[in-house]
């Protein structure tokens, strides 16, 4: 009896920082979520206003707008489904070659990945746009696959090339007894052992093409051809005079929620890809 | 062979990342202005004065250097209790790692306007609070003296988990015997911490600190939507002055100028953290 109160202040103490940590996180998200289904003269009377004023139209007035929010979502999603499936056709063959070579090569290209891993990206929108512009690539949105995968290649090779430096290598070289081509040892033997290296790395870019900004908001100025992102500092430069705070706040609901359940489904594999990227990067 | 399965890659980097360094290097030596009819015109050093000058130009710096130390130290921090907390076995362990790592899902612009919302004076619920407590309402957003802080607490609030991530899994690399041994010649769990659990995550605080720091002097998308760099130019960065060099009033020479200056700036810091470092691991070998 006498050492319960000593035991109990430690798991006091970790319930409150728990607590704590979980408000932090979670209360602006809610917040959000309150504001989404609120009427605009609830919002505006403060904590007086508790109690009645729900509400679903911030979300059809979102939802029906010209262009309407789905298009956002989904432009988002393509763009970034198209831009991982790049950035994994290229970023393969380069991180299995780079596994397999040990020399000065591999360190100067190891060492440039690095740098471009790190590198604050939107220093390079301006030249990226004129690129964009010479070739006729502006507004066009399959186009934005071109420098996601570019930027997303250092950390998915990094990533890849770790994965495929674990392998032993007497596997591979069984298969080449049995005459196994570079293709096959790739696609039928080595591929599915990095299996989740693969997964991980391409969550992690799918995130990074569905959250870009600066890129797609020099890109894109049909409203229609918006991804998610410029299409939200859009709206949230629109309303100069009232802010329509319930519908702003609708609009973060939905562009937040896809994220968060792929968050939520994917954890363990993004995760394993974030950690592994500082780590063996 | 070899070469040709990395071929594609190494050009599309190339492309991506060399090619636009090159472009602004001789864009920087060209007037492209709407004086010019948006046609490049050799000028010289013209641009480079310009900078060197530029008042708006190095409070920016100051601006943008003052954002990073500030929230790249509270992630560090805040990343490292959480981790710590996140370390240690109780139940419900697993969800609350995956819930307080939400935040650092969210797309930045969603997030923005959301914490503008919170921010908000005075109807936000910060303010609420303040005012159901008798205090008055703050313009978080608009003034100069506070919207740096609102773009400092947003911030931390999105990328505190990645920190805290990595601090985790540099934890979890520590092995335990090590705090056992250390407990069986009388240690205290508090010494512990200091000189067992830190320097062996030294590594990994070091990678944190390289890749935040990196992103926060890059900083765009949250200033861009949270306060557009306002008030005053109060919040405005780095990135976001090229941007608008560029995009508002249409001097792409002195965008390209900046561009290059802040990425001279970049390459200067990140020396210093080198030299830093090595001074660190000289001193406590």
């Amino acid at each position: 009896m006498s050492s319960s109160p000593l035991r109990q202040r430690p798991a006091l103490l970790r319930i409150s920082m728990v607590a704590l940590l979980l408000l932090w996180s979670l209360a602006p998200m809610l917040w959000q979520l309150y504001t989404s289904l609120r009427t605009p003269e609830s919002l505006l009377a403060g904590l007086a206003g508790l109690g009645g004023g729900w509400t679903l139209a911030n979300y059809s007035a979102v939802l029906q707008a010209d262009p309407p929010f789905g298009v956002y979502l989904l432009n988002s999603t393509v763009v970034g489904a198209l831009s991982t499936l790049l950035t994994l056709a290229l970023a393969i063959p380069c991180a299995y070659a780079l596994s397999r070579r040990s020399d000065l090569l591999k360190l100067v290209i190891g060492g440039g990945l690095l740098a471009a891993a790190v590198f604050p990206y939107v220093l390079l929108f301006l030249a990226l746009l004129q690129v964009a512009r010479q070739l006729g690539l502006a507004n066009n949105l399959l186009a934005l696959c071109l420098p996601y995968a570019g930027l997303s290649l250092p950390l998915a090779v990094l990533l890849l090339q770790a994965a495929f430096a674990d392998l032993p290598v007497e596997l591979e070289e069984n298969a080449l007894l049995e005459g196994f081509s570079l293709g096959q040892r790739l696609r039928w033997i080595l591929l599915p052992l990095i299996g989740p290296a693969v997964v991980s790395t391409g969550l992690l870019v799918f995130l990074f093409s569905w959250n870009e900004f600066p890129i797609a908001l020099t890109w894109l100025s049909r409203s229609e051809l918006l991804t998610l992102a410029p299409a939200m500092a859009r709206i949230a430069g629109s309303s100069v005079f009232t802010v329509p705070h319930g519908a702003f706040a609708a609009a973060t609901v939905l562009g937040g929620v896809p994220l968060l359940a792929l968050l939520l489904i994917f954890q363990r594999q993004i995760v394993a890809g974030l950690t592994q990227g500082a780590i063996k990067g | 062979m070899s070469l040709l399965l990395m071929a594609p890659a190494l050009l599309l980097l190339l492309a991506v990342f060399f090619w636009p360094m090159l472009d602004y290097a001789w864009l920087s030596l060209q007037a492209q202005t709407v004086f010019t009819g948006l046609k490049p015109v050799p000028v010289g050093l013209a641009n480079w004065e310009r900078l060197l000058g530029d008042g708006r130009f190095w409070q920016d710096a100051a601006q943008t250097l003052r954002f990073a130390v500030v929230s790249v130290g509270l992630e560090l921090l805040l990343g490292l209790a959480i981790a710590l907390l996140l370390h240690q076995s109780w139940r419900g362990r697993g969800l609350v790692r995956s819930l307080s790592l939400l935040p650092w899902a969210l797309p930045t612009t969603v997030m923005a306007l959301g914490w503008r919302w919170i921010l908000n004076d005075p109807n936000g619920p910060i303010n609420g609070v303040m005012q159901s407590l008798g205090l008055p309402s703050l313009p978080f957003l608009a003034s100069t003296q506070l919207a740096w802080l609102g773009v400092v607490l947003a911030d931390t609030w999105k990328t505190t988990p990645f920190v805290a991530l990595l601090l985790l899994a540099g934890l979890q690399m520590i092995p335990t015997d090590l705090y056992e041994a250390f407990a069986l010649e009388g240690g205290r769990p508090w010494q512990g911490l200091r000189r067992i659990t830190l320097p062996l995550l030294r590594p990994y605080v070091l990678i944190a600190l390289i890749f935040r720091l990196a992103q926060a002097l890059g900083v765009f998308d949250l200033v861009a939507v949270l306060t557009g760099g306002g008030p005053a130019s109060s919040t405005e960065t780095l990135a976001l002055y090229a941007y608008l060099n560029a995009m508002r009033f249409l001097d792409f020479g002195y965008s390209a100028t900046v561009m290059l200056g802040m990425f001279v700036l970049l390459l200067a810091s990140a020396l210093l953290l080198v030299l830093a470092q090595q001074r660190w691991q000289g001193a406590r070998p």
